[in-house]
C-alpha cells in the first residue's frame, strides 16, 4: 500500500533531543601525554639553544641575557595543559537509525548531522600514542570538496571499530536509484 | 638567416612527425556496451567507458576541424575524474549517432515515452549580449585591478612632479605643463581601458557567438563559438546547486549569469559546472523550472524578489565591533604609542566599514520551500544560489557565545558542489530546518548525483 501521512514540522524527530555520547575518558590523558610531550620536546630545545648561545657569545659577555628563553616552555605548557581539559568535555556525538550527529568546539559551538545514506567512505585511524591510549579516529567523508569530511577523534578502539561497521552497515543498506 | 630557416624547418618536422606517432598509437573502437581507447607511445593508456555511465556528451569543434567535418567529443561520466576520456577528431556524423545512442539509453531506463530526439530552444544571445557578457565579465574586472597600479604610480608622479622647483621649471617652460602632463596620462589610460574592454569583447564573440541553450528531455544542451564552436552537455539529475549572479555591471543592465553546478572532486579549480553566460531577469523563472523541473514551484532567483527573508540585525553589531570599532582603535593605540603620531587617520575606517557591513548584511536573505531553498549575498553585485535539500550531504549549525545569547545561529549547509553559509538567523528556526532537511535526505529513495 502506498502512504503518504501528512508530516508537520513539529512532529519530525530532532536532532537536538539525543542521548550525547561524550569521548572516551582515556582521551584526556593522552591529549595531556601528547602535550607533556611537546613541552618536553620544547625544553630539550631551549637547553641546547641555551649551551649554544653560551658559547657563542662568551668571548662578548652577553651569555647570560638569554634567559628570557625559559620564558618559551611556560608560554606553551599552561594553554597546552588547560585547552584539553576544556575542549574535551564539549566533544560529543549521537548515533541515530539514519544519521550522526557530532558537536564540539568551545567558542564556535558547531553541531553537525551527517545522514547515513551520504557517507562515502569510512576511515579508521591512529597514531602510535593514540594507540598506547587505545584510541583511534574516525573519518567520514562524504562528497563534495570544502571540507567533506567529519573527524572523530577520541573514540576508544573498540568503539570506532563498532561505529565503523554499523556506519557501512548503514551506508551499504541505503543504495539508492539515480 | 640559413640558420633560422634551418631550426625551423627541424621544429616542423619534429611536430609532424610527433603527431604522426601520437596519432598512429591513437586506437579506439565502439563496441556494443562500451567505448574502448588505448592511446600512448611510452606510457601506454587504455579506457574502457561503459554507455550507461555517460551522462552526456560534450563536443569541440576547432576551425581546421570544421573544413573537414570533425569534432572532438568528450565523454562525462558519472564516476570520478578518471573515467573521463575524450576522442579528438572524429566524423560529426559518428558523434551525433553516439549522442543518440546515449540519449536513447538513457531514456530506456525511464518507463516513460518512446525515445524522440525532441529539443526545444529555451535561449540565444545576439551581438549586443555579447558586448554586454564582455563588458561584465570578470576578465574585464581583472583589468580594472591592473589598472589600479597604473592609477598608483601616476599618483606617485603627480607626487614627485609637484614639488617646487617642477612646478617653478613648468611655469617657465610654457611647452610643457603639469595639466598637459596629466592629460596625456589620462588619455593613455583610457585608451588602455577602451583596448581592453574591446579585448573581452572579442573573446565574448570567439567563445559565445551564436550561443544557443537547448532543452533535452533531461539535459541541457549549450551551443556557441565563432572559430572553435562548442557544445557542452549537462544531465538534469547531476545538478548540485544554481547559483545566479550578478555584477554592479550586469545589475546596470538587467542580467544575471548562470551557472549549474555539479559533483566536484575536492580540488580547486576543478569545479565543474555549465554557464549560461547571459539571460534576461525575466528569464530566470522558466530556467530554474527547466533545471529544477518544477520541484522548486514557488521559488524565484532574482534577488529583488519579495520571498526573501531578512537575517538577524545583530549581525551588524557584532561585524561592526569586530571589523570596523576594534581594529580601528587596535590601529590607532599602536600609532599613538609607538609612533607617538596623533594621526587619526584609521577613525575612518570605522565609518567606510559600517558602510561595508550594512551593504553585506542587506544583501543577505534566504527563502525556504517544500523541496529546496534559496540563498542570498553579495557586497556590490548579488549572487543567489537554489539547491535541493535532498542533494545536501551534511549540515551544521554553528553558535558563538554571543550567538547563544542571544537565540541566534549560523548554518552551513554542504553540498557536493560546495558549501552555502547563512548567518545570523533564529536558533530554533535553524534547527527546525535541519531536522527538515535531514527528514527529506533520508526519506528519499533517489540518489543524489
Amino acid at each position: 500500500m502506498f502512504e503518504n501521512a501528512e508530516i508537520t514540522i513539529e512532529d519530525l524527530p530532532q536532532a537536538e533531543a539525543v542521548e550525547w555520547q561524550s569521548m572516551d575518558p582515556r582521551f584526556v590523558r593522552r591529549k595531556l601525554t601528547g602535550s607533556v610531550l611537546g613541552i618536553a620536546s620544547v625544553l630539550v630545545a631551549v637547553t641546547v639553544l641555551q649551551y649554544i648561545l653560551a658559547a657563542a657569545f662568551e668571548d662578548t659577555g652577553l651569555g647570560r641575557s638569554f634567559g628570557w628563553l625559559w620564558l618559551l616552555p611556560v608560554i606553551v605548557a599552561v594553554p597546552s595543559l588547560v585547552w584539553p581539559l576544556i575542549s574535551v568535555p564539549k566533544v560529543a556525538y549521537a548515533i541515530r537509525d539514519k544519521d550522526i550527529i557530532y558537536k564540539s568546539g568551545v567558542f564556535w559551538r558547531t553541531v553537525t548531522a551527517i545522514p547515513f545514506n551520504r557517507i562515502q567512505h569510512v576511515e579508521k585511524s591512529s597514531t602510535p600514542l593514540d594507540r598506547r591510549f587505545h584510541i583511534a579516529t574516525l573519518q567520514l567523508f562524504t562528497a563534495g570538496g570544502s571540507g567533506g569530511d567529519l573527524n572523530i577523534h577520541g573514540l576508544s578502539t573498540r568503539t570506532a571499530e563498532k561505529l565503523r561497521t554499523f556506519i557501512l552497515d548503514r551506508v551499504g543498506s541505503s543504495i539508492e536509484q539515480a | 638567416m640559413t640558420r633560422i630557416a634551418l631550426g625551423g624547418t627541424v621544429l616542423i618536422v619534429i611536430t609532424v612527425i610527433l603527431s604522426f606517432v601520437q596519432y598512429w598509437f591513437f586506437r579506439y573502437q565502439i563496441t556494443d556496451d562500451s567505448i574502448l581507447i588505448r592511446e600512448g607511445v611510452l606510457k601506454k593508456s587504455q579506457l574502457n567507458i561503459k554507455f550507461e555511465r555517460i551522462q552526456a556528451i560534450s563536443t569541440e569543434q576547432n576551425v581546421i576541424f570544421r573544413a573537414f567535418d570533425l569534432v572532438t567529443a568528450k565523454f562525462d561520466t558519472a564516476g570520478s575524474a578518471q573515467q573521463e576520456g575524450n576522442l579528438p577528431a572524429i566524423k560529426s556524423a559518428l558523434a551525433n549517432s553516439l549522442k543518440d545512442r546515449i540519449r536513447a539509453g538513457n531514456k530506456l531506463t525511464d518507463t516513460e515515452e518512446v525515445p524522440q530526439s525532441q529539443s526545444e530552444l529555451l535561449l540565444t544571445l545576439k551581438a549586443a549580449d555579447m558586448v554586454r557578457i564582455g563588458l561584465s565579465s570578470d576578465r574585464a574586472l581583472i583589468f580594472l585591478v591592473l589598472l589600479g597600479p597604473i592609477f598608483e604610480s601616476l599618483r606617485n608622479w603627480i607626487g614627485t612632479s609637484v614639488d617646487d622647483s617642477t612646478v617653478l621649471t613648468a611655469m617657465d617652460e610654457p611647452g610643457f605643463t603639469l595639466a598637459g602632463g596629466i592629460g596625456v596620462m589620462v588619455f593613455v589610460v583610457v585608451l588602455l581601458l577602451l583596448f581592453l574592454a574591446a579585448a573581452s569583447i572579442i573573446a565574448t564573440f570567439l567563445r559565445y557567438q551564436g550561443f544557443q541553450l537547448r532543452a533535452e528531455t533531461n539535459a541541457l544542451r549549450s551551443t556557441g563559438g565563432a572559430l572553435t564552436k562548442h557544445e557542452h552537455a549537462i544531465n538534469l539529475g547531476k545538478i548540485q546547486s544554481l547559483v545566479a549572479s550578478q555584477n554592479p555591471l550586469l545589475r546596470f543592465f538587467g542580467c544575471f549569469r548562470l551557472q549549474a553546478k555539479q559533483a566536484s572532486s575536492g580540488k580547486p579549480g576543478s569545479e565543474n559546472q555549465f554557464v549560461i553566460p547571459l539571460c534576461k531577469a525575466d528569464q530566470l523563472p522558466m530556467l530554474e523550472n527547466r533545471i529544477f523541473s518544477d520541484k522548486l514551484r514557488s521559488f524565484d532567483l532574482r534577488p529583488t524578489s519579495g520571498a526573501f527573508q531578512p537575517i538577524a540585525r545583530n549581525y551588524l553589531r557584532s561585524r561592526f565591533i569586530l571589523i570596523g570599532l576594534v581594529p580601528a582603535l587596535i590601529a590607532i593605540s599602536f600609532d599613538f604609542m609607538l609612533l607617538r603620531s596623533l594621526s587619526l587617520t584609521f577613525l575612518a575606517w570605522i565609518p567606510l566599514s559600517a558602510l561595508v557591513i550594512l551593504t553585506i548584511y542587506r544583501k543577505y536573505g534566504y527563502a525556504t520551500s517544500t523541496n529546496g531553498m534559496v540563498l542570498r549575498k553579495g557586497f556590490l553585485g548579488y549572487q543567489t544560489t537554489a539547491f535541493l535539500y535532498r542533494k545536501v550531504q551534511r549540515i551544521s549549525i554553528t553558535q558563538t557565545y554571543m550567538q547563544e545569547r542571544k537565540g541566534l545561529a549560523t548554518m552551513r549547509f554542504y553540498l557536493a558542489s560546495g558549501s552555502a553559509k547563512l548567518p545570523y538567523v533564529d536558533v530554533h528556526m535553524a534547527r527546525q530546518l535541519r531536522d527538515y532537511v535531514l527528514y527529506k535526505i533520508e526519506s528519499t529513495h533517489r540518489a543524489w548525483h
